[in-house]
């Protein structure tokens, strides 16, 4: 299994996307890409080629779902894997997201020091 | 990066996320507000608007330590959501009970913001790191006299013999006196620490001499005799250079793909930006994000350019800020008629990337420092007489609302007349920049100091105990007492005098300053050069 190494994060609120680099590149040694909307996400993917998206849900303009498919309709980024960040909690809504093809969903707030350990579990899961 | 600095920039998130709390907050507080006193006109969109503010900091204050707030918000955003989703509209006392709820965790947070401040202490380490800045001086050893002047001022000082530099004690800034110490000598040692920011030292000040500073690196030059105070402006500003808050543009274009295009560019820069595609919206993104520029297109449908730089004008808050054209337009008679208008500049389009940036940056940048002048004393960079004021009254009302006591200290410097008439008032000035940055250097960052008058200060601390605040004040007190101000062909010592009344025993502004200023004259009265409390 390779091992997870390149993130795409994809958030609108800068205070967010701070904390997420210092979390996942300084305490979890990723590397990190941030963007701060669908669109530019969906050209940074094929650029930049992650191993895994961190796709937050709702961003102005085109949201998390969106992006999603439209991840899933470009060649070059359709067996990307993304994982949601929500402030959602309804199980409801979290099947949703699994259902529309989510890795998985990971619920904010969260604890900056354990984030990337687990992103890391997430991507050994999904290779088990 | 070891555990203690990923903690440190944690917490410096922290704080800048703390401080955004307070913003949305207040924000959220006026826009409940407004709904609930127009409760008629409640339109689905600003409920919406809403809902989205508590979405986000619901998912957003947890991470940085606001738990609390977090599921607060994350309550109010669910029962918003109930609220948009049904079909009545929202009665007043709905609209009332939410203004409170909102206005509830504001207070909540200002309680848990000045919890977190701890009493001022004897340690007054610079910058925001936990050791202090590292100053190596290269004079062959005619050093004593800068060095216990920048002691002073808490930065850790060494007289550095070129060869020893560098080994365990590795400086954030070198000190290289050029007319003492020989180019083959301090060069590869300066050399050996890249890291280190170079200040040049000269006995010289022609444009040659400058010229090769620059080529060597210099940040900072400086002729004999040294003005300390305007040394040690500059350590800061070196030190502080890279946590400057990123300048932010405001873009009103109607096509949405270049305004994108502008906004990438600048934020690969460094530089936050907004696109507004309606100029509508102006309003509502300029109180968002309080630019320090504004692009503006000047062939938009519905409104042309100099018309809603006309707009923006109407408002006193957005006076300051530098209106800039872009526009395919070069005639350069149609421009002269738009900028009579209103406007400040014209970018021509099509405009490459990095003359997008620097044409930007520059004006962001005179922006910045201009609003900073505006509220700020010429002489020595501190808030003016009116500012302080009213922060004085803002922190005593917080003081009533926390139940911490906050302190106002009264400074004068003493014989301050005969400083001037003795070395003149070239030397008068520079003992008020000595003492102003001394205070700057030795308050918390969320004490406030302005100079009040000629040569009297005032400091206000909140969340102080009278006793530690006369404490701070001494100390700072007998550290200016052994400062060596230097006039002409003489070395002197000044000293002041302090009075200190807390919010305790002086519930009003007036009467705490009028305390404290009485306070300082019976300082003045018992022989100078010491703190006094006031007592009722």
């Amino acid at each position: 299994m390779k091992p997870l190494q390149r993130i795409l994060h994809v958030e609108d609120d800068i205070s967010i996307q701070e904390v997420t680099k210092l979390a996942l590149e300084v305490v979890g040694g990723l590397e990190v890409t941030s963007c701060d909307d669908g669109q530019t996400a969906i050209a940074r993917a094929h650029e930049w080629q992650p191993d895994l998206v961190l796709l937050d849900v709702m961003m102005p303009g085109i949201d998390g779902p969106t992006t999603l498919a439209k991840l899933r309709e470009q060649p070059s980024t359709q067996s990307i894997p993304v994982v949601f960040m929500t402030a959602k909690v309804q199980p409801s809504e979290i099947e949703h997201y699994l259902s529309i093809g989510a890795l998985d969903v990971l619920i904010k707030p969260f604890d900056p020091m354990t984030l990337a350990e687990q992103l890391r579990k997430i991507w050994e899961h999904s290779h088990d | 990066m070891t555990d203690v600095d990923v903690q440190a920039r944690l917490a410096a998130l922290r704080e800048q996320y703390g401080r955004r709390l307070r913003d949305d907050l207040q924000t959220m507080m006026a826009q409940t507000r407004e709904l609930s006193e127009h409760q008629t006109a409640v339109k689905a969109d600003s409920l919406e608007t809403l809902r989205q503010g508590l979405h986000r900091m619901a998912g957003s204050a947890g991470t940085f330590g606001y738990a609390a707030l977090s599921q607060d918000a994350r309550e109010m955003e669910v029962w918003l959501q109930t609220l948009i989703e049904g079909s009545s509209q929202p009665t007043l006392q709905m609209l009332t009970a939410l203004h409170d709820r909102v206005s509830n965790s504001y207070r909540n947070l200002e309680r848990m913001q000045i919890a977190g401040v701890t009493e001022p202490d004897d340690s007054h380490p610079l910058a925001s790191g936990e050791r202090a800045i590292r100053v190596a001086v290269l004079a062959d050893g005619d050093t004593g006299e800068l060095i216990r002047s920048l002691s002073g001022f808490g930065y850790e000082c060494r007289d550095l013999d070129a060869r020893e530099i560098g080994a365990d004690w590795r400086p954030d800034i070198a000190i290289v006196d050029t007319a003492k110490v020989e180019d083959d000598v301090w060069k590869p040692a300066v050399g050996a620490i890249p890291e280190a920011a170079l200040i040049v030292l000269s006995a010289a000040g022609d444009f040659e001499t400058r010229l090769d500073a620059v080529r060597n690196g210099a940040q900072g030059f400086f002729m004999h005799p040294v003005d300390v105070p305007s040394l040690e402006h500059r350590l800061r500003y070196l030190i502080n250079l890279p946590q400057q808050d990123p300048y932010r543009v405001l873009i009103v274009d109607d096509d949405i793909e270049l305004a994108e295009h502008f906004r990438l560019t600048l934020k690969q820069a460094g530089i936050e930006s907004r696109v507004i595609s309606d100029p509508r919206d102006v309003l509502i993104g300029l109180r968002d994000i309080v630019p320090d520029l504004v692009l503006i297109d000047i062939n938009m449908p519905g409104c042309s350019g100099p018309e809603l730089a006309r707009i923006i004008r109407f408002d006193d808050d957005w006076l300051k800020i530098p209106l800039i054209y872009l526009s395919a337009e070069s005639n350069v008679h149609r421009q002269a008629q738009a900028l009579a208008q209103a406007g400040d500049d014209f970018l021509v389009k099509p405009i490459g990337d990095m003359a997008l940036v620097s044409a930007v940056t520059a004006r962001a940048q005179r922006s910045r420092q201009l609003s900073m002048a505006l509220a700020r004393d010429g002489l020595t960079g501190l808030i003016k007489h009116p500012a302080i004021k009213e922060l004085i009254e803002l922190e005593v009302a917080r003081s009533q609302r926390t139940q911490a006591g906050a302190c106002v200290v009264m400074i004068d410097i003493d014989r301050f007349k005969s400083i001037n008439d003795t070395y003149g008032h070239g030397t008068g000035d520079y003992v008020i920049r000595l003492l102003a940055n001394l205070l700057r250097q030795r308050l918390r960052r969320v004490d406030h100091v302005g100079r009040y008058g000629g040569e009297e200060f005032v400091a206000v601390l909140p969340s102080c105990q009278l006793e530690n605040a006369r404490e701070t004040i001494e100390r700072i007190r007998i550290s200016f007492s052994q400062l060596e101000c230097v006039a002409a062909d003489e070395v002197f010592h000044a000293t002041f005098s302090a009075g200190v009344a807390s919010t305790r025993e002086w519930p009003n502004a007036e009467a705490l300053l009028e305390a404290a200023d009485k306070a300082m004259y019976e300082a003045k009265q018992a022989g100078r050069n010491q703190t006094r409390i006031a007592t009722p």
